[in-house]
């Protein structure tokens, strides 16, 4: 059974501090929902509203349409995987799976049959006797989410779990999460603050800024057509410009950044925030790292400007070129490793060039500090 | 350098005079109580005797001295102290915990003031909290008039248990929150959201992680409990404890059978101590064993695992209990072929005290005769007023007649 | 409070406030309250207890300062000197602990190797662990005219009479500082273990002698140990009684036994009660004068 998870006008405030204000989000039976944002944006708040262990003060939650007002966390059809996991440690590791349904007053055959069919399912098969401290990292990730499955919730929430594994492994828990998803089949609500975990599980994304959603979208959208300049700073890396429009249609903005003309293509359907803008109006231009590609022809084309090398960054698959341009802008971009560019020195100044399918212009707004 | 070692020295040497000094008077009483003579002494040394734990003395002049197993009056204290301790545990334990508990729970400003109110009782002194128990209850039972409420009121063994929860509840208290500032408080949540009920978290989750404490806090309320004197002195009313019994007998004068007892206690808190340290050593050396494993799990380097020492290694407290065990042969043997040991040799003694006594009495008899006094002060009359020039000074046991004769 | 209910459920929360506020209210409070009453009422037979005569009256303190009616003297010079003489010798005895624990506690937590320090703490736990009574007879048998110490003397020809330890008082004092050294050890040993080894060696790498590093580094560290310990001695040695019982003469009085007499052989509770009061008195000022010292919290003394 899986459940759709509704949240209408949420505000939980703690005196004058608004952990989140008017949150409304709809989110489907069976998706991967993430909550992303930096820490302290409301996102975990929100969470331990979904699982009961907080009443908001205004706005209500509903699971599968039932209003959940007044519903301990222990009556809620919910599951929470928590930050530090929260295994009992000093039962085995059988028991911490089986904790719901001794609760529940299930048998003790009963308790192990489900103990072991969990255990196979997130592959400890053998493992129930163990006690939690003689398991690897990993392990316990695994036997916290078959925990959390085993009253089979309708919807199970994890609240960052993979923030204490190392780099290599937390890559691998990502993959078997969403696999787990999948075969399970119930709503998962995650959150984070690592936009690479959101984007690489979720069917779709909220993200989140100071208790409010800036942009609920699928991942893809996110990333490419941000609707606020937080959104577009906060999700991956992003060269903002800004500037103010000089004219726009339906499918063109044409706008001027310290001297600079740049067009952007929004014909397509996500830019609804785009095709508000009006003459004169200040906004911020973002061109990803990796669209922004030097040219080597001096041929005047759109979208061009000059800017200094700086410095050079090797990350391996690829490199980082840190340049400024005239009037002071810091810009960034990405080449593939693949490509040349040891010709290139610091000092030297340097044509670049994006396309306009690929530059997003929003509203002037706060961007994410780094 | 030179001042260093000369400083390393002088410590040394202050730490052995030290432990000397913690040590030195109990073990000189450990070893009056196997001297046969009736007062508590190393020299003059009568004879190797167990009798002081056993049944005890009856001097040349028919007093009798009791020992360990023929004093009822002290296997009655013993079993009141045994009744009270486990009321006290009964009570503080659970009160200990519910107060540590919720003092998790209040927000600060109030957690200051409730942990103050907590921690009061230790820093009342102990007849304090004696007599205000037994006059505020003296009052409510004169209140109620007669029945069962003025019964309890009375009753010592219940009045001293009252007493002592007071503040032996601020100890287990500590306890438990000594404990719970180590609890993950996420672990209930998990439960909770689990399905648990808030009474099932408590005994499913709480309950098992403050298992240690619950057990730490009841032994040290049982030992505060029955070691007490200066609250249960005033508490118990007319019955009598295992610290008010010993009190009485050392006022009355100061007898190997104390002595006895005080080894008895020794022995069993060494005991307790010792395996209290070897289990706690075991249980290290199991989790660094888990650790290691653990380790060699993560990373199979046959360079992690280290070489366990094969072979037979005499753990090095063997050759201190070899050590102790020849020394008890060796002393054995001297008393035995000294002939200090052993009933022949409490007869000579008894036999050398009585003909010393009978002289004694003849003396003062003639005395008697010569002046027709009365029986002077510096003369052993009877057992108990025998003591007295021991100390040098007659009046001591009078001791408490001494508050008698302060009067108004 | 319908949070508390809501987060402990009903039955635990019942269990949490009968506990508690039994604990509290009945064992703490009431008592404490109902003996400062008693100690403003006229010392009555309990017939008369709740009748006309049993009004407030000062006359228990008035006795403790002036003495009674009927003596002579302008004050009462007798349970004012045990008073007094409790309270310094208390003073006293605080400080030699302090003094004879200092190196022990910091060389047991800096200085000795692990397994050593673990074998003298147990050491240091066994004794305290035999009861108080138990320990001043030891010292009793030690101390008596015909003692294992005046024998020993005069067999090795060093004196010829007994010395009078117990009338001297110097049992009852060497008998209350070896009672409760151990509450000096054990806070001062917790607040030297934290201290940081590394401080030590900075330190000294930065040229401090061993006395000043102390005197800097390793005694402003400890001081809430120090004050902790030093308020446990003063309370337990002020408020002793088991250790005078065995150990004072029968000339020297301590304060606990003076109320002793009150109470059980004059039968005058109120008394006894007014001098409970005063006692009482004390041990919170001198808390409140070591917070106020050492500048820490009350939960800093009590851990």
């Amino acid at each position: 059974m899986s459940a759709d998870v509704e949240l209408q006008n949420i505000s939980i405030n703690f005196g004058d501090f608004y952990a989140a204000k008017d949150v409304s989000v709809m989110i489907k039976k069976g998706e991967f929902f993430s909550f992303l944002g930096p820490s302290g944006c409301g996102k975990t708040t929100i969470l331990r509203t979904i699982s009961g262990f907080l009443e908001p003060s205004q706005g209500q939650v509903l699971i599968g349409g039932e209003n959940m007002a007044g519903i301990g966390p222990n009556k809620r059809p919910t599951s929470l995987i928590f930050q530090n996991l929260a295994l009992f440690p000093l039962m085995s590791v059988a028991d911490n799976i089986s904790f719901s349904l001794e609760v529940r007053g299930h048998s003790k055959a009963d308790r192990r049959a489900r103990a072991e069919e969990l255990l196979g399912l997130v592959a400890l098969e053998g493992q129930g006797d163990k006690k939690v401290h003689e398991l690897s990292g990993g392990q316990r990730q695994r036997v916290a989410i078959a925990r959390a499955l085993a009253i089979e919730p309708e919807v199970l929430l994890l609240d960052e779990p993979l923030s204490a594994l190392d780099l290599k492994l937390r890559q691998k828990m990502r993959s078997e999460l969403r696999a787990i998803q999948k075969r399970v089949g119930i709503t998962f609500i995650y959150i984070t603050h690592d936009q690479g975990e959101a984007l690489t599980m979720s069917d779709r994304i909220a993200v989140m800024n100071e208790g409010r959603i800036e942009q609920v979208d699928s991942c893809q959208a996110v990333y490419e057509q941000p609707k606020t300049p937080f959104v577009a700073s906060f999700v991956g890396e992003n060269n903002p410009f800004y500037g103010e429009v000089t004219a726009c249609n339906n499918s063109r903005v044409e706008v001027l950044c310290d001297g600079n003309k740049f067009v952007a293509d929004i014909s397509g359907r996500y830019h609804q925030e785009s095709k508000k803008l009006t003459i004169g109006q200040k906004i911020i231009l973002f061109v990803r790292p990796e669209s922004i590609s030097i040219k080597n022809s001096k041929t005047k084309t759109q979208n061009s400007f000059s800017a200094r090398l700086d410095s050079i960054e090797f990350e391996g698959h690829l490199q980082n070129l840190f340049l400024t341009t005239g009037p002071g802008m810091k810009v960034r971009l990405n080449v593939p490793n693949a490509e040349e560019i040891s010709h290139l020195t610091a000092g030297q100044t340097m044509d670049l060039t994006f396309s306009a399918q690929k530059a997003v212009v929003l509203p002037e707004g706060n961007l994410a500090v780094d | 350098m030179k001042s260093q070692h000369a400083l390393k020295l002088l410590l040394s040497i202050y730490i052995f005079v030290f432990f000397a000094y913690l040590f030195g008077p109990l073990i000189i009483m450990s070893i009056t109580a196997f001297n046969s003579a009736e007062f508590p002494a190393v020299t003059p040394w009568e004879c190797f005797s167990w009798r002081w734990f056993t049944e005890g003395k009856v001097t040349y002049d028919g007093q009798r001295l009791a020992g360990l197993l023929a004093d009822t009056k002290l296997h009655d204290g013993i079993l009141t102290s045994l009744r009270i301790a486990l009321g006290v545990v009964a009570l503080s334990v659970p009160i200990g915990m519910a107060a540590a508990i919720v003092l998790t729970q209040v927000n600060s400003k109030l957690r200051t003031l409730f942990y103050s109110m907590a921690i009061m009782p230790v820093l009342f002194p102990g007849v304090v909290i004696g007599i205000s128990t037994v006059v505020l209850w003296d009052r409510i039972a004169s209140m109620t008039g007669g029945g069962a409420m003025a019964d309890i009121g009375r009753n010592g063994v219940f009045l001293t248990i009252l007493a002592q929860t007071c503040f032996i509840s601020t100890y287990c208290f500590l306890i438990f929150v000594a404990r719970l500032q180590r609890f993950d408080k996420t672990q209930e949540e998990a439960a909770l959201d689990l399905g648990a009920s808030q009474t099932q978290v408590f005994f499913k989750i709480l309950m098992p992680y403050l298992m240690p404490a619950i057990a730490s806090s009841a032994v040290i309320a049982f030992l505060y409990s029955f070691e007490n004197y200066n609250t249960t002195v005033f508490s118990i009313l007319s019955d009598q404890t295992l610290t008010t019994v010993i009190a009485s007998k050392v006022r009355l004068g100061i007898s190997p059978a104390i002595s006895a007892l005080a080894l008895v206690i020794i022995a069993i808190t060494l005991t307790a101590a010792i395996s209290y340290e070897v289990l706690k050593r075991r249980e290290e050396k199991r989790l660094a064993k888990i650790k290691q494993m653990q380790l060699h799990q993560a990373m199979p380097s046959e360079r992690l695992m280290k070489n366990q020492k094969t072979g037979s290694r005499l753990p090095k407290s063997m050759f201190l209990i070899l050590l102790i065990c020849f020394g008890v042969i060796a002393g054995g043997n001297y008393l035995a072929s000294n002939n200090l040991y052993g009933e022949k040799c409490i007869m000579a003694a008894d036999e050398a005290k009585k003909s010393n006594f009978a002289d004694q009495l003849k003396l003062l008899q003639q005395n008697v005769g010569n002046e027709g006094a009365t029986t002077p002060q510096s003369g052993p009359t009877t057992g108990s007023q025998g003591f007295n020039n021991i100390f040098g000074d007659p009046n001591l046991f009078k001791n408490f007649g001494g508050f008698d004769s302060k009067t108004e | 409070m319908q949070n508390f209910f809501a987060k402990n459920g009903p039955i635990i929360s019942t269990y949490f406030l009968i506990a508690i506020g039994f604990w509290i209210i009945f064992l703490i409070v009431i008592p404490q309250l109902y003996m400062l009453d008693l100690s403003f009422r006229p010392n009555l037979p309990p017939l008369l207890r709740g009748g006309e005569e049993d009004v407030y009256t000062l006359t228990h303190y008035k006795h403790f300062l002036f003495g009674s009616e009927t003596s002579k003297d302008a004050y009462n010079f007798v349970d004012l000197n045990v008073f007094f003489k409790t309270l310094a010798t208390a003073v006293v005895i605080t400080v030699l602990s302090l003094c004879f624990c200092y190196p022990i506690a910091f060389y047991i937590a800096k200085v000795a190797e692990h397994k050593t320090a673990r074998l003298l703490i147990v050491s240091l736990i066994v004794p305290f662990w035999i009861n108080e009574l138990l320990r001043a007879f030891a010292l009793r048998i030690l101390f008596a005219g015909e003692g294992v110490i005046n024998n020993a003397l005069i067999n090795a020809g060093l004196m010829d009479n007994a010395i009078n330890f117990i009338g001297q008082d110097v049992a009852l004092f060497t008998g209350l500082t070896y009672a409760y050294l151990l509450l000096m050890m054990f806070p001062l040993y917790n607040a030297l273990e934290s201290l940081d080894t590394n401080q030590l060696e900075a330190a000294k790498d930065l040229g401090s002698s061993t006395l000043r590093t102390h005197w800097r580094v390793v005694i402003p560290h400890a001081k809430a140990g120090i004050a902790s310990g030093s308020t446990m001695v003063f309370m337990l040695t002020a408020g002793a009684l088991a250790t005078p019982v065995v150990l004072s003469s029968p000339n020297t009085f301590w304060f606990t036994q003076l109320i002793y007499q009150w109470f059980n052989m004059n039968d005058n509770w109120s008394r006894g009660a007014a001098y409970s009061v005063l006692l009482l008195l004390v041990s919170v000022v001198f808390v409140l004068l070591m917070m106020k010292l050492f500048r820490v919290k009350v939960g800093e003394i009590v851990k």
